[in-house]
């Protein structure tokens, strides 16, 4: 048993908040506690939310161990040079010790500098840490806590300011006034490090280094295509009061704007204001574009769509109806969406869905078609028309956190105290695995009742490893393996394991950590091996269900 | 075929709730794929009183892919093909325009509201676009006077 994990587990336990619909925030809380060790500053707009991802790795693996003792003084660190920001840090992290949540955090938010920008529009194309704002920080005052210690995720996120201009660039096949198609190029992503930075877009040039098409962090490097027809400096993309403009700079032959020549050959143009889906046309076919070098490069523009990525209304009840699905005939499917393509109803339960980042939902059988189109990997979702591009890394970050209720619910509870025994009293897990066995002669319902939960905790504990595994290092990566040890004698069982927890609700309080432990296995029953895994097996993925868990998540953002 | 359970879903809507001025039915029975529509002109357009019968196909791809839409009546409208197609034009029919999500009443709707408001900017018809523009009088003389003679049955 780690320190962490019994400290989380620990200050979880006082949270006072029960809440179904906030499993996910609140695994989200959970592990931001637990490797941040700021729970009080969650709220997605609040600057000090920031300040936990410093802690942690400044403060060692030790630090967990401190925030036990620690008093609540929920941490004004908005306002204070980043060294008693960072001390505070910890003190704040005790959270649930006494306080309410809901204190803390609303403290946090009025120590919050007025100019603070209240909705930062997470740059999830950037695959930013999209963490909340950061512009009240100077820069400097990070530069001494994050030396050498601090991982590179938690780098990154220090130079995130979340109020940037986004834009992304996909290539685009006018199929219908133009036979030929244009170049090729991966989807390009880029925010903007300031405002007044332009992103200059010309022909690649090996000179220029290897471009990076989608960099994580906000950067305005050139963007560069392998086109001739595409002059060095072709055009530039601007961003002013809100609004992207375009302007060439003098190419020889010619930027278009949704067909539209912006200048004379070699000529500069006036800027032009650029919106979400513009066409943008680089040059011209030359030589019948035979030749892949010799083609036009045609662009569609996405931008503003910030809005898309934050919570709304929209993806709030999609959420909300996804909760549904476990609730059986109780579910109330009142504001149940229909599927756009067989106008059926969707989320009832047993169906296979697919959820696109702008939390539209389909029947996945209805909606495959257009995932494994020819335009695969990029997809665009035939109602908000937004592209997403489904190769893309699986954004797992956790910062962006729904603040409208107290966070850590009660049911955080059971889960650290299975993670407790499960890590800690590694034949107690193989136990209850057995028991599980035994409970197999029980007819499944399947309820989907009791599956929900099964599934947040599910989620909850990747979140949790993963967390670990960041945080604080080896000794957790020491339990990791214990943990799967764990896991693995229930493999035999783990048809039944399944079946019996999701048929005993009453085991939940005690035995949550068990339910993806049998899951995993679950997952590969059909590996030959696998069953027979004894406990000194350290080969159990530990992270089988992730990308299923991950990927609502995204799409919810 | 997937798209047959849509596709009677939207049939079964549109002949229970029919939307104002449109009337919808199989050409035959035995195919879902072939729509016939009885849409009457709207009020204070030249097509008033008129009741024209346009036909509806649908692709087997559908929704991936747009419905097309003709006249079966003749028309003199600036986005109605002036032969025995009667081809119509609309945008959000064309292929890039189309969404899975749109609906056959949708489509319908809209094509009405077309006869209310031709687009002469995307025409089909460019004579008639001209017309329509430069001498809508005139324009709404013949247009009566086609809907008197094609389109009303007596």
């Amino acid at each position: 048993m780690s320190a962490s994990t019994a400290t989380a587990s620990a200050s979880l336990s006082d949270c006072p908040r029960p809440g179904r619909l906030r499993r996910f925030s609140q695994l989200r809380a959970y592990t931001q506690n637990l490797s941040h060790s700021s729970p009080g500053h969650r709220s997605r707009n609040s600057l000090s939310s920031r300040v936990p991802w410093l802690s942690p790795s400044s403060s060692g693996p030790e630090s967990p161990t401190q925030q036990v003792g620690n008093s609540t003084t929920p941490g004004p660190e908005s306002d204070q040079p980043a060294l008693s920001r960072y001390t505070s840090a910890p003190t704040a992290s005790s959270h649930g010790l006494g306080v309410d949540t809901q204190t803390s955090s609303a403290e946090s938010s009025r120590s919050t500098p007025p100019n603070e920008p209240v909705q930062p529009s997470p740059n999830v194309m950037a695959r930013l840490r999209s963490a909340s704002a950061v512009q009240g920080r100077p820069p400097p005052t990070d530069a001494p806590d994050s030396t050498g210690a601090i991982p590179a995720d938690a780098a990154q996120v220090t130079t995130v300011t979340s109020k940037k201009a986004t834009i992304r660039f996909f290539p685009y096949q006018d199929t219908f006034q133009s036979s030929r198609p244009s170049l090729p190029f991966v989807p390009i992503a880029r925010t903007l490090p300031s405002e007044s930075s332009v992103i200059r877009v010309g022909r690649y040039s090996e000179r220029d280094g290897i471009p990076i098409p989608n960099p994580t962090e906000p950067s305005d490097a050139p963007v560069g295509f392998k086109s001739k027809v595409v002059s060095r400096k072709h055009c530039e993309f601007i961003y002013s009061n809100g609004q992207w403009h375009i302007k060439d700079v003098g190419s020889s032959s010619g930027t278009f704007l949704n067909h539209m020549r912006l200048s004379q050959p070699n000529m500069v143009s006036r800027l032009y204001s650029i919106k979400d889906g513009d066409i943008v046309q680089l040059g011209i076919d030359f030589r019948g574009g035979e030749e892949m070098i010799f083609r036009c490069v045609r662009i569609r523009i996405e931008c503003n769509r910030s809005w898309q990525q934050q919570p709304n209304e929209f993806n709030k009840n999609t959420e909300s109806l996804i909760k549904n699905l476990g609730k059986g005939d109780g579910a109330d499917y009142s504001g149940c969406r229909e599927c756009s393509i067989c106008l059926g109803s969707v989320l009832r339960p047993y169906q296979c869905l697919f959820m696109a980042a702008c939390a539209h939902v389909w029947h996945y059988k209805c909606i495959s078609r257009l995932l494994h189109s020819p335009d695969y990997p990029m997809f665009q979702c035939p109602n908000c028309r937004a592209f997403t591009d489904l190769s893309a890394e699986v954004d797992d970050t956790n910062d962006v956190v729904e603040n409208d209720e107290g966070k850590a619910p009660t049911e955080a509870t059971p889960t650290n105290d299975a993670a407790e025994s499960a890590s800690g009293t590694q034949p107690a897990v193989t136990a209850q695995a057995t028991t599980n066995g035994a409970e197999e002669q029980q007819p499944t319902p399947l309820e989907p009742h009791t599956e929900e939960p099964d599934f947040v905790t599910d989620v909850e504990n990747l979140h949790l490893q993963d967390d670990n595994d960041e945080a604080s290092g080896s000794g957790i990566d020491m339990e990791d393996g214990r943990s799967s040890d764990s896991q693995a004698p229930s493999t035999s069982h783990d048809d039944l394991a399944r079946s019996a927890t999701i048929s005993i609700p009453g085991f939940q309080p005690t035995q949550p950590l068990n339910v993806p432990a049998a899951r995993q296995p679950h997952l590969r029953a059909d590996t030959p091996g696998r069953s027979e895994t004894s406990d000194d097996n350290p080969l159990t993925p530990r992270n089988d269900s992730g990308p299923l868990a991950f990927d609502g998540r995204a799409g919810m953002r | 075929m997937g798209s047959q359970k849509r596709i009677a879903k939207e049939l079964s809507e549109l002949v229970e709730s029919p939307p104002e001025g449109i009337i919808v039915e199989l050409a035959d029975e035995a195919n879902l794929y072939k729509w016939k529509v009885f849409m009457e002109g709207p009020e204070g357009s030249p097509y008033q009183g008129g009741k024209f019968i346009v036909n509806l196909t649908l692709p087997t791809e559908y929704p991936f892919k747009p419905p097309t839409v003709s006249f079966g009546t003749k028309i003199y409208h600036p986005n109605v093909t002036n032969d025995e197609k009667g081809s119509m034009c609309l945008g959000m029919l064309r292929a890039d325009e189309w969404k899975p999500s749109s609906k056959i009443a949708a489509v319908l709707q809209f094509a009405r509201q077309l006869l209310q408001e031709p687009m002469p900017d995307d025409a089909i018809e460019g004579r008639i676009a001209e017309q329509y523009k430069n001498d809508r009088k005139r324009y709404d003389e013949i247009a009566k006077e086609w809907t008197r003679k094609w389109a009303v049955s007596e």
